[in-house]
């Protein structure tokens, strides 16, 4: 799954802003199921909260993207 | 092998494909609202597949939950995000619409 965010990142870059939005959401929820399973596999159970904060901070960051993409362009 | 150990094997791999799956939509797929469905899809079923093969390995421990609960933020919160993107491409490719 870590490879898939590569091909999102070039997209997000390469395409227009909103659809490089679309792609950078896509990538946070890869991370997120990404950092549940490394938290599973290396069985510290302090790791799950680092799943968590990417789940809530890619959403935030998603809607602050939204916010100005929406207004500005 | 155990039975959960083939169980946790066949819900990640299935979630991993369908994650993957969804990744390749948004890559793929032409209009930025063809898009959105993938986005969406990314976190619905290859999430609580990831998310079984969790808790099927951590049972309802403190681990299990903390998954259960940033799988569930994750299907919650995003839709939310999904139909304010839409709405932002929507008034950026129709400007013209009230």
């Amino acid at each position: 799954m870590l490879a898939s965010l590569a091909p999102l990142l070039v997209a997000a870059s390469l395409r227009r802003p909103i659809d490089g939005l679309v792609a950078l959401e896509t990538a946070g929820a890869v991370a997120t199921l990404t950092l549940v399973c490394l938290s599973v596999g290396l069985g510290q159970s302090i790791f799950f909260t680092v799943a968590i904060a990417a789940a809530v901070a890619s959403w935030i960051g998603g809607l602050v993207f939204v916010r100005f993409l929406g207004r500005w362009t | 092998m155990h039975a959960s150990d083939l169980a946790v094997d066949v819900l990640l791999g299935l979630g991993v494909a369908a994650e993957l799956l969804c990744v390749a939509g948004v890559l793929v797929m032409r209009t930025t609202f063809d898009r959105l469905h993938y986005v969406g899809a990314a976190t619905s079923v290859p999430a609580f597949l990831i998310l079984a093969a969790a808790l099927v390995r951590e049972h309802l421990s403190a681990g299990g939950l903390q998954a259960l609960a940033a799988v569930g933020l994750l299907f919650l919160l995003n839709p939310a995000l999904l139909v304010a993107t839409a709405q932002a491409a929507r008034r950026i490719d129709e400007p013209d619409e009230p």
